[in-house]
């Protein structure tokens, strides 16, 4: 049991302190949002936008693609790794972490060069361009998914789970399906967060593979418009917030884990 | 796929197995090759060719000709401030909410917060601190409003001081997130033990908290670092590329700026590649040693 | 497509002709740099409509064409710069079509990057069709395909490639905007933007590096402070002046940071200057002043990509754009349409629409040869002289 620290002035000042830079901002912007007249014009405005709607559609759906595409290629990896190939570990996690180190102009500039030509002219068309964009995002997100899955990978047993699987007789899939990934939906969800946020506020990849993305929009509406943009910024805030209290409620209930053998 | 159960102990697998283990690996491996291997080979292959697709030196000898050494200076500069401001602060505020006897829920409250707000990055964020400082922030307008006016004093939210002002949004949160486990990692009784033999609050800093601590404050901040540095979209948003660091730089190189120079695009981004890697490979090393306190 | 063919058949003589022609002409220009040459064009076997100017013909078989192409790619149309807002939807409900618009925000450097690093892509990221300021039209002459509208001989020669390359489209005169919540006081003159009054709050329109618009205000400043129309040095002293007193912020100015108060007084056209501030309605107040001295007229030029992935929609575009419609729609967005004179002697401009534009008189217009030497001046001096970047948004 935790004895209560007496709280001095100084906590009170630094926690103070840092409301202030957190909240002032965002006020400012909504201040400025509703400086259109009438008042809520911007809001009107951009909810009008058939453009808005649409890139925020876009992107949510290429965000959802991204992580299922994303899951599909780290759970099976990291759950492989931790169980049969410990020592592809170091490799992997330095593949995972390539993603940060390469700006994501080059990136762009690297994907357009060699999948704009036969063998895989991706970018030729619509179809074959989002789905260059969802291969970008997933490369992009490793990094976030890797770690977030391998994490919670770690706080279970899957050696385990696996052998009481396998012990009756269930297949490679359906272990990974029905064992293992609902034991690890809190990391999956903040690995899914995590993505859905870089691939909203994304600008670069979108931008030069001409996909109608939110990213775009938003910057292109920050050149044209006045108070739109304020009002789009609040709205992607209030979003976010939404989305993370989301997790926060989901991940309370996940205290029930399925335990195989002894309290570790 | 097999379905005898193997008792598993790591170190005495027998060698025959590891090959066919490894096969699970090809889906992630060729994804890497495909996605990440191929462009990267470009940036490599294209950093060592010049205008005209003839091998040369010359933009590695270009890279550390003037211009491109003021970029990287300040993307380090800016980087180095702002990783460490934020890291210590961020440190402060997390140890504030944890220990610093605070109400509970402000510690959930501040944990959410920090997730959204590590990803307020790019055009949300520059505008922000545009309605904030700018010339008609709303800030600006209450100092002028008691006296003081920030831009007669030359400052503006449009330099280098702006952009760190702004990059702590999202650098102060991360700190928060990564520090936060460690911090609950200080176990109570290690306190309690210190005060039992007369330590004082400094002392038990001194002695106990700080050096279990280190590795990972100093980690985060190295994150911080390469977080900072990796940024663009914010730094263009807000500057419109006036500060000429690492990231827009490139991209103007590579998309076409009139002193169009691809090659010496893609060779500052190998000198990011090198750092944003060392910092990093620093960054894992110091994660390891400080996973030795975590049970 | 067989409809198409008919009438190819029948004009595939006079199109070689026209072919060898302007091939020959062409045939002494240099090649800029050798990715262009490495790369052959798209074959355009189903381009309908010879380049020869065919005033009179039947537009129905482009149409057709353009139809079967389905969209047109444009690059860099803002829509509230000279109201191509209304002349896309008027494209687009006229003939059908679809419009993929990338990068409305981008510069002409740009767009001319956009063909380049397109050449061997058909796909949604290359571009059909540009429009540029007038140097970046002469110097790209390899990346275009030569395309004669059918109303080529009412656009001034001075305006035009000879061989259709490319064409003027609109002109403005360069002129200062200001957000008046912030200053009181707008500038009337080149010289005001040194005054102390103006602390922090002149800006430029893009990259005086890349953006047409922000290179031809530096020129402008020139013909105001001691320089001519072949001296375009001065402009660049007159901006390190600027920077000097501390009134010059290295934002690239928009109708967004102008309102939000990051750019309070930019230069921009008259055109988007005025745009601005009929879109604002007073919210704030926009003031739209055409400088005392140094009055400037820019052109920009419309050009068809040789590597467009749909050539015969992006001639429609053209021939719409010529049309005395496209060229009113021009003018409703403040833009002189370089067909205006044509069109006044005809009758066809209606009264309100002519009293709504800016009073230009005394501007001066740049030959070629004068624009192109001030550009190569500007874009390589900027660095050196001034030293402050502002570098255009890489969309």
């Amino acid at each position: 049991m935790r004895r209560r620290r007496r709280s001095s002035i100084a906590w009170w000042l630094v926690f103070l302190v840092a409301f202030l830079y957190f909240f002032v901002p965002l006020y400012a912007t909504l201040d400025f949002s509703l400086k259109a007249k009438p008042a809520f014009a911007a809001y009107t405005h951009t909810f009008a936008d058939a453009k808005f709607v649409g890139s925020l559609l876009y992107s949510l759906v290429v965000g959802l693609l991204t992580i299922v595409a994303s899951l599909g290629l780290v759970v099976p990896t990291a759950y492989w790794v931790q169980l049969r190939v410990p020592r592809a570990r170091s490799i992997v996690e330095f593949v995972t972490l390539l993603p940060f180190v390469i700006p994501p102009v080059v990136l762009v500039f690297g994907l357009i060069r060699v999948y704009s030509r036969p063998p895989v002219p991706f970018t030729h068309t619509d179809l074959g361009s989002t789905a260059l964009l969802v291969f970008g995002y997933v490369v992009l997100s490793l990094p976030y998914m890797y770690r977030s899955v391998d994490a919670g990978l770690r706080a279970i047993d899957i050696r385990s789970l696996t052998e009481a699987a396998q012990s009756m007789g269930a297949s490679w899939p359906l272990i990974l399906w029905r064992i293992i990934l609902p034991n690890i939906r809190v990391a999956l969800i903040s690995g899914a967060f995590l993505t859905l946020a870089i691939v909203l506020g994304e600008f670069t990849i979108a931008s030069f593979l001409a996909r109608p993305a939110f990213g775009p929009y938003l910057n292109l509406l920050s050149n044209q418009k006045a108070y739109e943009p304020a009002a789009a910024s609040i709205i992607s805030f209030a979003l976010t917030w939404l989305a993370m209290i989301v997790i926060a409620l989901v991940g309370r209930g996940s205290r029930t884990r399925v335990q195989v053998g002894g309290a570790h | 796929m097999t379905t005898t159960i193997e008792r598993s102990v790591p170190s005495a697998r027998p060698a025959r197995r590891l090959p066919l283990a490894w096969l699970g690996l090809i889906p992630f491996f060729l994804f890497a090759i495909l996605f990440i291997g191929l462009p990267v080979t470009y940036l490599v292959v294209g950093s060592f060719q010049n205008n005209q697709g003839a091998t040369t030196l010359q933009n590695y000898q270009d890279l550390l000709g003037q211009n491109t050494l003021r970029s990287f200076t300040l993307s380090i500069e800016i980087s180095l401030v702002t990783a460490l401001v934020g890291g210590i602060f961020g440190f402060l505020l997390a140890y504030a909410v944890i220990l610093g006897g605070l109400p509970r829920f402000l510690r959930g409250a501040l944990m959410t917060f920090s997730g959204v707000a590590s990803n307020f990055a790019g055009v949300p964020l520059a505008l922000a601190f545009i309605f904030t400082l700018g010339q008609l922030g709303i800030v600006t307008l209450f100092l002028k409003g008691v006296g003081i006016d920030p831009y007669a004093e030359g400052f503006t939210i449009y330099s280098k001081i702006g952009l760190e002002l702004v990059y702590l949004y999202f650098q102060f949160p991360l700190m928060v997130l990564i520090i936060a486990p460690a911090i609950d990692g200080l176990r109570p009784e290690w306190r309690e033990a210190a005060e039992n033999m007369g330590a004082s609050s400094f002392e038990y800093w001194r002695r106990v908290a700080l050096p279990i601590l280190f590795p990972t404050i100093l980690g985060s901040m190295i994150l911080l670092f390469g977080n900072a540095f990796g940024a663009q979209a914010t730094a263009y948003q807000l500057t419109s590329g006036t500060l000429p660091i690492v990231p827009v730089i490139i991209g103007a190189q590579i998309s076409g700026d009139v002193l169009h120079n691809p090659g010496l695009g893609y060779a500052m981004a190998m000198g990011m590649v090198i750092i944003m890697g060392i910092s990093i490979g620093i960054y894992t090393l110091l994660q390891r040693r400080a996973e030795r306190w975590r049970r | 497509m067989t409809k198409p063919r008919a009438l190819t058949k029948a004009l595939t003589p006079l199109a070689i002709f026209a072919f060898i022609v302007s091939a020959c002409s062409s045939g002494g220009a240099t090649s800029p740099s050798a990715s262009t040459a490495s790369v052959a064009p798209p074959a355009s076997s189903g381009s309908v409509a010879p380049s020869g100017s065919a005033s009179g013909a039947d537009l129905g078989p482009l149409i057709e064409a353009a139809k079967a192409e389905g969209t047109l790619t444009t690059i860099a149309l803002p829509h509230d710069w000279c109201n191509y807002g209304e002349a896309i939807e008027t494209f687009k409900t006229k003939y059908g079509l679809t419009v993929n618009e990338l990068n409305p925000g981008g510069s002409s450097g740009d767009e001319i990057e956009a063909i380049k690093a397109n050449q061997a892509n058909p796909g949604p990221q290359a571009p059909d069709v540009v429009d540029v300021g007038f140097s970046f039209g002469a110097d790209n002459i390899d990346l275009y395909e030569p395309y004669k509208v059918q109303t080529w001989d009412t656009i001034p020669e001075a305006a035009k490639d000879p061989n259709g390359a490319w064409f003027g489209d609109y002109y403005g005169v360069m002129s200062f905007t200001s957000n008046k919540s912030i200053v009181a006081n707008p500038p009337k003159d080149w010289a005001d933007l040194l005054k102390p009054e103006y602390k922090g709050q002149v800006a430029l329109d893009g990259d005086p590096r890349t953006s047409n618009q922000a290179i031809q205000a530096v020129y402008a400043a020139a013909l105001a402070n001691g320089g001519s129309l072949d001296n375009a040095q001065p402009g660049l002293d007159f901006f390190k002046k600027v920077v000097d007193a501390g009134n010059f912020v290295p934002v690239d100015a928009n109708p967004g940071t102008i309102v939000q108060g990051a750019t309070p007084i930019a230069l921009r056209w008259s055109y988007n200057g005025l745009s601005h501030r009929d879109e604002a309605a007073g919210n704030p107040d926009i003031d739209v002043t055409v400088p005392a001295s140094g009055r400037f007229g820019g052109t920009y030029v419309q050009a068809i990509s040789k590597y467009a992935p749909h050539p015969n929609a992006a001639k429609l575009w053209e021939e719409f754009l010529y049309s005395d419609e496209g060229q009113l729609l021009w003018l409703k967005g403040y833009c002189n349409p370089i067909r205006y004179e044509d069109m006044v002697s005809r009758n066809v401009v209606p009264a309100d629409l002519a009293a709504k534009l800016p009073d230009t008189t005394g501007a001066v217009f740049p030959t070629p040869e004068q624009l192109k030497k001030a550009t190569d001046l500007i874009t390589k001096g900027w660095d050196a002289t001034v030293g402050v970047d502002v570098v255009a948004p890489p969309e």
